[in-house]
């Protein structure tokens, strides 16, 4: 689904264009709905002071071998808080928030994937379209980083060549365990143009970083003109009416979605 | 095809538009006083109005506007609405002795047997198509006869009720010329309804005519798969959200020039669905439906022969479900406020029929959260109007007893209440779709599981009717005392957004459908592999 630009319009064409999707089944008396709310007059004073906006919305997926922390990373950034057992994913589930690159508000919609082998087939179908993602190994386990090529792979297939790929190293609290040198990882990581980061969703150690390192390379690429906003892959939607200001004030708050738990 | 679909569905648009329409210059005049008739009738005029929770006793005049609309489509059987066109499309399959089944079929399913010998005269002279199409109408015209019934007072109805039982005897020794005689009886004493009552069978009519229009689209959909598709939906929606539409536009033309603090922060449904992650549930399993399709088109083009012959058709199986989801307001009433357990129960049973390991919780504790939030706004109704402004969170302000709750408090309540259980139920759909898609399970076949699913669409869409009726009854409680323009946009909100969230629902459910076709082939292939 191909969320729209301008803020306002992001939830009422996202209501939109998710309809026009699904079937054109009274797409008129919907549409006509919407329209009344973008142009009431109560939407129109609630455009002038909005305190939630955001220029870009970037897609992010996280994917790597089931245990890595995956879910847990993306607690810790959504919720800042450590979930000590957090259940295997189903399939995908979801996180967002909004953080800020160069003074510009950019949200974070963050595809959580399930590592289990047995929902590989049902996770690739996520990885379209995404602008980042989030490579995760378990420092403690060889195994999940020598599972990282495949995993590679799969991004690499899956997604634009432009997506931001980073590799994060979890669990680097779990230092007297460690089974993966930093070194080899920076090493494998420099080998294929990857960022590197090493992290802990316990202690909330670089998990920001995580997320900001990916969408500032993200917003570099952008500025110097390598990511085309218009594909319709790029897994970034731009607000191109910003100067106008946020038409929508009661955007939602950083998510409280983040784990299925 | 999508442009024919399109079209079809646009004529289908301006149907429904016309009814309404046609609605409005209505020629009754018998008494000038009630004049709710005209234009003004959908929107709501007084808090009085607007109390479909108390609709139930039958007067449309005061109530065209909201769910009476529908209510008017009672039936005093329980006759279950799916069966009528399974029988349609079994008499279609079978041409030979289509004419002789049909009308026996019509006359067993219930206390209006008679029309099916008005079927089986056009049955007779026509092809297989056009006999489904008439068995169609003439259950149309049945439902249309029952929705002309309601209105009507106590005692004619009950004369029907006894003309309905002199049928029944009649269709008891044979389904001809006797039944006749009481249909003739059935139609007299309606044209009495129509002489006594006036306008408001004529609202009750027109409410009949809409739905043999409706009921005759669905019939000629019936040899249109892709249309098929859709049928379900428009049955259940169109008309209501439509009626909701207007007089909300009409109402947010009256309240915009009083943009107050209060209507600041009105909750805005598609940003609180999306805050709930509904979005992006949603999202994930288009793209699974999406590519489930294009599997399943790219197996089709591989097969040829018998192969393709049989497995097409056990495809046209699974679509059946899917063909068929309408839920009964009416059964909504009958429910017991439980605070949602009855609900979780179903809900739970339901889901474990699929065999797939997933639970109701996070439904369960949407559920059980808009309910408390119910119960707690409504408890000290009194003593409680206070004016001035209200906390959002109204289910953290729980704890401070005292809490005055505002009418503006409630529908924002009412509004994230029915976006989290909407985003909620997606999210379902979709875990749904995902442990179908990679699921060995040898418990159940993808034809079962499409009737599991649409009965738990079933299930949710009556959960959020009956949400949304404890919200506006809340609504027009705590609202006792303010003005109807106050109260009555908020609570057509409130329905209006129910209608969408039921209809979100319905078009997650149909994104199933793919998926559940990629299974029963997953599985088909595994079982002829072995």
């Amino acid at each position: 689904m191909q969320r729209k630009p301008c803020v306002a319009q992001a939830t009422i064409l996202d209501r939109q264009s998710l309809q026009s999707r699904i079937t054109s089944r009274s797409l008129q008396s919907r549409d006509s709905t919407y329209k009344t709310f973008k142009y009431s007059k109560q939407q129109r004073a609630k455009m002038a002071t909005a305190p939630y906006n955001y220029s870009y919305i970037f897609k992010y997926i996280i994917i790597g071998d089931m245990g890595v922390g995956k879910s847990c990373l993306l607690h810790q950034f959504t919720e800042k808080k450590f979930m000590a057992d957090c259940p295997h994913t189903i399939g995908v589930e979801f996180g967002t928030r909004i953080i800020e690159v160069s003074g510009q508000k950019i949200k974070l919609q963050i595809w959580d994937t399930a590592g289990q082998e047995r929902f590989r087939a049902v996770t690739r179908s996520y990885y379209r379209g995404a602008a980042g993602a989030l490579m995760v190994y378990d420092i403690t386990r060889r195994s999940t980083y020598n599972h990282l090529s495949s995993w590679l792979t799969d991004a690499r297939n899956l997604t634009n060549p432009n997506t931001v790929i980073i590799l994060i190293g979890n669990k680097a609290d779990l230092e007297a365990q460690r089974d993966v040198t930093y070194e080899e990882a920076k090493q494998f990581a420099e080998e294929n143009g990857l960022l590197f980061l090493e992290a802990s969703a316990k202690t909330g150690e670089n998990v920001e970083d995580a997320f900001l390192e990916a969408a500032k390379k993200i917003y570099q690429n952008i500025q110097d003109g390598s990511l085309d906003l218009n594909a319709a892959e790029s897994g970034v939607q731009h607000k191109p009416s910003a100067p106008q200001g946020g038409r929508l004030t009661s955007e939602p708050q950083p998510q409280r979605e983040g784990c299925g738990c | 095809m999508s442009d024919t679909e399109g079209q079809k569905e646009s004529e289908g648009q301006s149907e429904g538009q016309e009814m309404e329409s046609k609605r409005a210059p209505s020629p009754v005049t018998d008494s000038p006083a009630e004049t709710p008739l005209n234009a003004a009738d959908v929107t709501p005029v007084n808090a009085a109005d607007v109390t479909p929770v108390n609709a139930t006793d039958v007067t449309p005049v005061n109530t065209t506007d909201v769910a009476p609309v529908r209510k008017t489509r009672k039936r005093p059987e329980n006759k279950p609405l799916p069966e009528p066109k399974e029988e349609a499309s079994e008499v279609s399959k079978k041409e030979d002795d289509s004419t002789k089944k049909s009308s026996e079929a019509a006359v067993a399913q219930g206390g209006w047997g008679y029309w099916g010998s008005w079927g089986k005269s056009i049955m007779s002279t026509a092809s297989a198509t056009v006999a489904s199409v008439g068995q169609g109408i003439s259950q149309a015209i049945e439902k249309a006869e029952t929705s002309l019934g309601i209105p009507s007072p106590v005692d004619v109805s009950a004369q029907i009720m006894e003309e309905e039982k002199e049928a029944e005897e009649d269709r008891g020794e044979a389904d001809g010329a006797p039944a006749l005689g009481g249909a003739m009886g059935m139609l007299s004493s309606l044209s009495s309804v129509v002489q006594s009552t006036g306008k408001t069978v004529i609202t009750g009519g027109l409410d009949a005519l809409e739905f043999i229009g409706k009921k005759t689209m669905d019939v000629i959909a019936e040899g249109d798969p892709g249309f098929k598709k859709t049928k379900g939906l428009m049955i259940t929606t169109s008309t209501l959200s439509q009626v909701l539409r207007e007089a909300k536009e009409r109402e947010e033309k009256q309240t915009a020039e009083e943009v107050s603090s209060d209507t600041e922060k009105k909750a805005h449904y598609g940003m609180l669905f999306d805050e709930y992650q509904g979005l992006s549930h949603l999202e994930a399993l288009e793209i699974l439906s999406r590519e489930s399709e294009a599997k399943v088109k790219s197996v089709l083009t591989s097969m040829s022969g018998e192969e393709l012959a049989q497995l097409k058709g056990e495809l046209e199986q699974i679509k059946v479900p899917f063909s068929l989801v309408e839920f009964d307001e009416e059964e909504v009433e009958e429910k017991k406020d439980d605070g949602g357990t009855e609900f979780v129960k179903e809900l739970s049973d339901v889901l474990a029929e699929l065999h797939l390991s997933t639970s109701a919780d996070k439904l369960g504790r949407s559920i059980k959260k808009a309910y408390d939030s119910i119960s707690d706004m409504s408890r000290p109704a009194e003593g409680r109007k206070q004016d001035g402004e209200e906390p959002e969170e109204e289910v953290q302000a729980r704890a401070e007893e005292v809490k005055p709750y505002t009418v503006e408090a409630i529908h924002s309540s009412a509004i994230r209440s029915l976006a989290q259980l909407t985003a909620r139920s997606i999210e379902q759909f979709h875990k749904v779709a995902e442990l179908v898609l990679h699921c060995e399970s040898k418990e159940t076949t993808a034809l079962e599981q499409a009737k599991t699913l649409s009965q738990i669409t079933v299930v949710l869409c009556r959960e959020i009717s009956l949400l949304s009726k404890k919200f506006t009854s809340c609504l027009t409680t705590v609202g006792s005392n303010e003005k109807g323009d106050v109260l009555n946009p908020l609570i057509t909100g409130v329905f209006l957004e129910a209608s969408n969230s039921a209809s979100y629902i319905q078009d997650a459910f149909q994104l199933l459908l793919p998926v559940l076709e990629v299974s029963h082939i997953q599985r088909r292939a595994d079982s002829t592999g072995q």
